[in-house]
Formats: C-alpha cells, sequence, structure tokens
C-alpha cells in the first residue's frame, strides 16, 4: 500500500491533480448552470430568501401533507420534512417550509388539513420577510469572501513563500466549491447556518492542508514522500475523528439547522481528502522538486 | 499521578474549577424564586430580595407561577373615587393603591402622576380637612389603610405593613447559571426595522428600545429582552424576545408606532403620552372597560371607554376648540355640539363621540375615550374590545414610538419541547465522545490513550459553558452547533499532538516535537478564527452565536486545554512505547 502510494507520488504527481481539477471544474461548471437556470449560484431556503417555517410536534405522521398543501395554495413551492427520534425511528414532527405565504394563512391551512389545533404548545413559526432574507444572504456573500481573504493571509503569514501558500489557499478553495456544488446537484437549499457552515469548513479543511505543508516543507527531497505519507496518516485519522463528531450530530440531531450544517461539514470533509492529498500534495511535490533541482 | 501535575495541568484544573463555579450546577433547585423586586418599594425594605424561594404569600403557598400570580389579585384595593382640593384647584379621580401625590410636611404638593398641581398646598381630601401632616396621614390611612403582608421565603417569614402593590418578578429556579436561548425556552422573537426617510441614529434606536420596553411592562410581560442588532449593510434593527407570550396583540403593540391624535374638526386637541395625558384609568371598573354589546349585521360589536385625565394645555386646546361650536339637540333629548371629537391611533379613525354641550369652551381635564372590538359572537367581539382597549390603554400612557416599525422577522417557538431539545443535545455530546474514541481505538490500538483525549474533550465543554455562563451568553441552537463544531476541532489537534509524540527519532526531541505540532495548531486556530470573525454582524447577528461559541471553543482549546494535554501525553510516555 505504502510503495503503491509511493510510486503514485514520486512519479505520477502531476495526475495528481489532475482528478481534483477536473471535480473543481465540475464543481463551477454546476454552480455556474445554476446561476444562468435560476439567477443565483445556489437553492436558497427560507431563511435566505423569505417566507415562512412551520413546524408541528406529533406523533401523528401526515404523508400527503405536501400534496394537500399545494391544492390548498397552488403555484407555491412548500418544502416538507418530517423529524423523527434517531433511537427508536418516532415520528416528532414534520417541518413545512414555503415562500410568499405569511404565518397567519399558513397555520390556518394547516389547522385545516392536519385536524390538530395548533397552539404554542405543539407548534413553532419562523417568519422571515423576503428583503430581509436577501440582504442577509448578500451578507453571508460578504462573510464568505471576508473569510477567504482573512484566512489567506493568515496562511499566507504562516508559510512566508507564495507557492505552497498558493497551493494550500487553492485547496481550501475548491473544497469550498465543490462541497457547495455537489450538495446543491442534490438539491440541498441553503440556510443562513447553512453558509456558517461553509465557512467552518475553511477552518476544518486547512488543518490538513497546513499539516502536510509544514511536513513537506522541511524535508529534502528524498524525505518528500515521507512527508506526503506521515501527515497523510495524522490527517486522515483527523478526519475520521472530526467525521465520526459530525456524523453522530448528523444522524442523531433533531435539529434541522444542526443536521444541514453537519451535513456540509461531512461532505467538505471528503472533499477535503481529494484536495488535500490531490491538489495540494501534488502541487508541492512539483514545486519542491523543481525547487530543489532534483534529478528524476 | 503528581508526574502529572505540571504548570500547564494545573492552569486547565483551575480554569475547570472556576468553570463549574461559574455554572454552579444544582439539578435539585426547585421551586418559585424572586427574579427582580424594586428596591424602592416596601418589600425589599423589609428583607425581600432578588434570589430568595417563595414558600407562602398570605397564605397561598407557592409552587407554580400562577400561584405567585393569583395572589397579587389580593394586593390591589378596589377603586375609589375621591376629591382633592388644593390651593389651585378641585380635582376628582379615581384611587387604588395610593393617592397619586405626595406632600411635605407643609402639606406642599411635591410629586405627582395625577392631575394635582406641583407646589399647590393640600386643603382637604374628600372634604376632609386637612390642616396638618399628621391629620393627612389619617386620612390617608382612612382612605387607603395599610394592611399586614405575610411573605415566607426560604430565608425566613417577612411580614410588614404596606399598601403596596407586591411588585416583583418571580422565576422558576435555574438549575444552572446558564442562559439558553429561544430555541430551548421557546417564547417569540421579532425582528424589526425603523421605517424612515432619514437616517437613523443610535440616540433614535436608544429611544425606541426605551418606549418599547415601557410598553410591553405597561401592557404587564415582564420576561422580555430587548436590544439593538446591526448589519454590515448599515441597517439598524431592535431585535425583542419575549418569554412564552404569541398573541397577536403583543406583535402589534411592538410594531405599532401608535400615534394617538384627539381631534375636534380639524384640530388636534392632545395626543398620547405622559405630557399631555398624566392619567389613564386602566384595570378599574369604575372608569374603564366594556360597556355595552350590540348585533350587527355581520355579527356583535362592542364599545370600550376609559376616562383619562388631560393636562392643562389640553384642557384649555379642548375649551378653545369647542368654544365656536353650535349646540344641536339630538333625538334622545340629549344636547350635543356640532363635532365630534375624534380618535385616531396611526391616521386610522378609532371611534367618534358626540360632546355633551355643557362641556362647550370648558377647559375640562377629565375626558372619556372610546373604541370598539368586533366579533362573530358576542363573547368574541367582548374579547376584541378588550384586547383593543388594553392596547389603546397602554400606548396612551407610553406615548408614540419615534418612527413606523416593520417586522422583518418573527419567530414564535414552543417552550414545551425545551427539556427534549437539550436531552437530544446531550445525547449528540455522548456519543460524539464515544465515536471519537472509537475512531482513535481504532487508530492507535491502545485504550490508556483514550482518557486523556476524553478529558481534554469533556474540560473543553466545561470551559465553554462556564464562559457562556459567566458573561450570560445566550446559548441558541447555532451556538450548541458551535460547541460540536470546537469539539471536532479539538479533537483534530489531538490528534496531531499524539503523533509528533508517537513520531520520536535521534534527531528531534519532545520540545521540538511539540512546536512543530503547536505551530500547526495555531496555524489552523488563526484560520479557524479569522474565517468566523466575518459571521459577527452578518444577518442582523443572529448567527452570532455559532461564531462565538466557535471562536471561544477553539480559543480555549489552543490556550488551555491542548498544552495540558500535551503534557500529560509527554508525561504517559507513550513515544518510548513505540520505539
Amino acid at each position: 500500500m505504502k510503495d503503491k502510494l509511493k510510486g503514485l507520488y514520486s512519479t505520477h504527481y502531476k495526475k495528481l491533480f489532475f482528478l481534483p481539477l477536473v471535480l473543481l471544474l465540475l464543481g463551477i461548471i454546476i454552480l455556474a448552470n445554476n446561476y444562468l437556470t435560476n439567477g443565483d449560484i445556489i437553492d436558497k431556503d427560507v431563511s435566505l430568501k423569505g417566507g415562512t417555517i412551520a413546524t408541528i410536534y406529533t406523533s401523528q405522521e401526515f404523508s400527503t401533507l405536501q400534496e394537500q398543501l399545494a391544492v390548498q395554495f397552488p403555484g407555491k413551492e412548500f418544502v416538507v420534512q418530517y423529524l423523527t427520534e434517531f433511537s427508536t425511528g418516532v415520528s416528532l414532527g414534520v417541518v413545512v417550509e414555503v415562500s410568499d405565504i405569511e404565518p397567519d394563512a399558513l397555520h390556518a391551512a394547516l389547522e385545516e388539513i392536519t385536524g390538530l389545533a395548533l397552539t404554542p404548545e405543539n407548534y413553532s413559526v419562523e417568519f422571515i420577510g423576503g428583503s430581509l432574507g436577501e440582504s442577509f444572504y448578500q451578507q453571508m456573500l460578504v462573510a464568505i469572501l471576508l473569510a477567504f481573504l482573512f484566512m489567506a493571509i493568515v496562511v499566507f503569514v504562516t508559510f512566508r513563500s507564495p507557492v505552497p501558500s498558493f497551493a494550500v489557499v487553492f485547496a481550501a478553495f475548491a473544497d469550498m466549491v465543490c462541497t457547495v456544488a455537489f450538495l446543491s446537484l442534490f438539491g440541498m437549499q441553503f440556510s443562513t447556518a447553512g453558509i456558517a457552515a461553509v465557512l467552518l469548513l475553511v477552518g476544518y479543511s486547512i488543518d490538513t492542508d497546513i499539516l502536510l505543508t509544514t511536513n513537506m516543507l522541511r524535508r529534502n527531497e528524498a524525505g518528500l514522500f515521507e512527508g506526503v505519507y506521515r501527515s497523510m496518516k495524522t490527517g486522515l485519522t483527523m478526519t475520521a475523528a472530526a467525521f465520526a463528531v459530525m456524523g453522530v450530530g448528523y444522524f442523531v440531531s433533531s435539529s434541522l439547522v444542526i443536521k444541514q450544517m453537519f451535513l456540509i461539514i461531512i461532505v467538505g470533509l471528503c472533499f477535503d481528502v481529494i484536495m488535500t492529498y490531490g491538489m495540494n500534495a501534488g502541487l508541492l511535490f512539483w514545486y519542491l522538486k523543481k525547487k530543489r533541482g532534483s534529478v528524476e | 499521578m503528581n508526574k502529572f501535575l505540571t504548570l500547564r495541568v494545573w492552569i486547565l484544573l483551575i480554569a475547570l474549577v472556576l468553570a463549574v463555579i461559574a455554572i454552579s450546577p444544582n439539578p435539585w433547585a426547585e421551586g418559585i424564586e424572586i427574579v427582580s423586586i424594586d428596591p424602592s418599594s416596601d418589600a425589599a425594605q423589609n428583607g425581600l430580595s432578588v434570589g430568595q424561594i417563595l414558600v407562602s404569600i398570605g397564605d397561598q403557598e407557592i409552587t407554580s407561577l400562577q400561584d405567585v400570580s393569583d395572589t397579587l389579585v389580593f394586593f390591589a384595593y378596589p377603586a375609589q373615587d375621591i376629591v382633592v382640593k388644593t390651593t389651585d384647584e378641585d380635582v376628582t379621580y379615581s384611587v387604588t393603591n395610593d393617592l397619586g401625590f405626595i406632600v411635605d410636611e407643609n402639606l406642599t404638593v411635591i410629586a405627582s402622576k395625577v392631575n394635582v398641581t406641583l407646589g399647590s398646598t393640600l386643603l382637604s381630601i374628600n372634604g376632609e380637612e386637612v390642616t396638618n401632616y399628621t391629620l393627612f396621614k389619617d386620612v390617608y390611612d382612612t382612605l387607603i389603610p395599610t394592611r399586614m403582608i405575610r411573605i415566607e421565603t426560604d430565608e425566613g417569614l417577612f411580614a410588614y405593613l404596606s399598601r403596596e402593590v407586591l411588585d416583583i418578578t418571580v422565576g422558576e429556579v435555574q438549575k444552572t447559571h446558564l442562559v439558553f436561548g429561544l430555541d430551548f425556552t421557546g417564547g417569540t422573537r421579532v425582528l424589526l426595522q425603523p421605517v424612515s426617510t432619514e437616517e437613523i441614529t443610535d440616540d433614535d434606536i436608544t429611544m425606541l428600545i426605551d418606549v418599547l420596553g415601557n410598553r410591553l411592562n405597561v401592557y404587564g410581560l415582564s420576561d422580555i429582552q430587548i436590544r439593538s442588532a446591526q448589519d454590515w449593510a448599515g441597517n439598524k434593527f431592535v431585535l425583542v424576545e419575549l418569554a412564552g407570550v404569541t398573541q397577536k396583540e403583543v406583535q402589534d403593540l411592538i410594531s405599532q408606532q401608535g400615534k394617538f391624535e384627539a381631534k375636534v374638526g380639524d384640530t388636534v386637541v392632545f395626543e398620547g403620552g405622559k405630557e399631555s395625558i398624566p392619567y389613564v384609568c386602566r384595570n378599574d371598573g369604575t372608569c374603564s372597560g366594556v360597556r355595552s354589546c350590540d348585533a350587527t349585521a355581520s355579527g356583535y360589536q362592542c364599545t370600550f371607554q376609559f376616562s383619562i385625565t388631560l393636562s392643562q394645555d389640553g384642557a384649555e386646546t379642548f375649551a378653545n376648540a369647542t368654544q365656536s361650536l353650535d349646540v344641536v339637540p339630538a333625538e334622545n333629548g340629549q344636547k350635543y355640539l356640532s363635532k365630534t371629537i375624534d380618535f385616531y391611533l396611526d391616521g386610522q379613525l378609532v371611534d367618534s363621540l358626540q360632546i355633551a354641550s355643557s362641556l362647550k369652551g370648558q377647559a375640562t381635564t377629565s375626558i372619556v375615550i372610546s373604541g370598539p372590538g368586533f366579533g362573530e359572537t358576542q363573547s368574541a367581539a367582548l374579547e376584541d374590545a378588550t384586547i383593543n382597549m388594553n392596547k389603546l390603554q397602554t400606548i396612551l400612557i407610553t406615548g408614540s414610538l419615534p418612527f413606523d416599525l416593520q417586522i422583518v422577522k418573527l419567530d414564535s417557538i414552543t417552550s414545551v419541547l425545551g427539556e427534549d431539545f437539550l436531552r437530544n443535545v446531550l445525547l449528540v455530546a455522548v456519543l460524539s465522545f464515544v465515536a471519537v474514541s472509537l475512531v482513535i481505538f481504532l487508530r492507535y490500538r491502545k485504550i490508556k490513550i483514550i482518557f486523556p483525549i476524553l478529558f481534554t474533550l469533556a474540560s473543553e465543554v466545561i470551559l465553554i459553558l462556564g464562559f457562556a455562563a459567566a458573561v450570560g451568553w445566550n446559548l441558541d441552537m447555532v451556538a450548541i452547533a458551535g460547541i460540536l463544531a470546537a469539539i471536532g476541532t479539538g479533537v483534530d489537534d489531538q490528534i496531531v499532538i499524539i503523533d509528533q509524540a508517537l513520531s520520536g527519532t535521534a534527531t528531534s526531541n519532545w520540545q521540538q516535537r511539540l512546536k512543530r505540532a503547536f505551530f500547526i495548531i495555531f496555524a489552523a486556530y488563526a484560520t479557524t478564527v479569522a474565517a468566523m470573525i466575518p459571521l459577527w454582524n452578518a444577518g442582523a447577528g443572529l448567527i452570532r452565536g455559532f461564531a462565538v461559541t466557535t471562536i471561544v471553543g477553539v480559543t480555549i482549546g489552543v490556550f488551555i486545554t491542548r498544552p495540558a494535554f500535551a503534557t500529560i501525553i509527554e508525561k504517559m510516555g507513550l513515544q518510548d512505547e513505540e520505539k
């Protein structure tokens, strides 16, 4: 296994960033396609475009709720999600999201369809005005740009060397793009908290890159692969541990907010493995070999 | 064991002790405690204080919040009308628990919330002549006698004479000092944006928060949090959080500007607010209430009425406005003026009243306000009228907001499931600890390495919570997500430390390896903080909790728990075993 990897890294390191580059390109195409068809690079949920989120806490199941709501409000697009308890699979409730319908109207319709009296005891509702949602979205985009900029500055200050720094920042960028593109391909509607998770992904994905870069920079040419291999061992353990925390959070949590945040980080961690040990390691290999004037 | 107790470990242990003190967990606590008390009230003067747990008030044992509100009814005196004669004027008004004005020893009025003029000298109350201060005291005591209040708390029995309404707010005894957000406690969260063509200054927002807080207090809500919020675009918001309440009228009360005008013809006679209306009768059946209900074509309509006291200026404006009006006889034999007095709220006509001909040109200070309530049934109309009356009374007392407000976000979250949510969060935390242990064991095949990791993770959670308790940070759902995220990065850093420890070679000593590990840890720390900082103001600060707990978590990790963890790993001598 180790020898195979060694062969891959020492002779085919240029091929290593082929896969990440293809993924990045695909990601950009998906996001661009989203932009061209929907006017936005991602599909936003109600917290970012305005609307009403209602949660009914009940053990009853309403499997046809979506259809019935569509009949009551023709032309409106409802997202209906069901909450179940992790350990027992018992139904905990149902979450309805919709734009352009005021809480009062939705409340009335839900009472009629479910036949339940929806009181503050069993019913929560969140309403976000359309312009507020839009301004939240704009601000989250700015937040991502700023976070990325700050992160890049930190990385450049840390390594004080342009190419390795660029490799780290580029890997983080590719990770973000691919994660968001991948999830939007599967129809995820991003929430405010979801975008915050994309930001956190920057922090999560970058520690393996820093580990790799530190390990490789301090080694001579012959030891380069050893550096990659060691940081891979450590880095994959880190990813596995983070995966464990986030996986548990995703499956066990009964909060849709937390579920979305953790799903984003889980997918991000997967792409991070590809980006770190493909793109970042490949770039560094190439750069360090050149710099140290080695012979193949 | 002693070999582990280095300076770094001591720092961690001390921090843990401080955190636990800050959280001060007390799982067995129960009962109803005093949350706030007016320090100048008789109750406070006689020894009641915040934090005492109520045992009984009068004969009523206190075990629930309802018990307390049940007893508060008995503190109010029945309303009575009194006539106060001073050197300046005769005033008639209604009193319950206090006279509404204070005199000094020379019987000069030195403070007044009713229409008794400051600086005038008191002559008589209800016809009883008052010639000195002792006599005044006697009249006061006969009119509104003090009575014996007996309140028992966990700190003893307090008995004192008072005529005050018991002015305390109470809450269930907290099991910890942690403050949980609306996601867990339930309640209503309203984000308001001022609507104004002019630029809104911070002073405007401060004033707005004052009026809103006052309004909600006057309306009878105590558990309120109001704060300003801002985003990068320079938009200013006001965030109001209320425990439990979700009624529609509260939303109106918050968002309604409440500009009240009473007009005769086109002349504005008076507006809402303390300056022009020093006294509004409320909670008193003799001068406030729903007076009549009638069937209409589409259901029922009820009419409420309550009296107010006008300021002298307002009374004169009223006199001038009615001076030139004609007297017209009505069908029922009464005589009215040719124009009505019209009440407007935010430009909308609430009601119009005929003005009795006897008031023509009179500088009257006593005015009756009226308004309707509608409903499909009589009881619905009655309820609507009562709600409208309470709203209008509140608005008249507190005045209007400096500008119109728009509700841009409104969440009402159920309060009964908070414990379920918390239990779920706890389950997530415990299971993720187990999952991490499993990963670590599979990778290193050493049971004993799991203990320092779990100890460090648990320490981090306790320290984050301790910090939150110490600064009173509100733990909402995104803040909890931030704690879990910080745990995730914590594990990552520990793995870096372990791997550096295990990578012992002849050429590098422990110090060098540790330095390398911490170089990586600090770089990762700096990037995480850098990525989280932009979230501070994004989205009106509603996801600030996530950024804060994440940053606090990783900071605590880098400066307190990880150095200690590194020492523990060093002292365990893992690298020697590896060789």
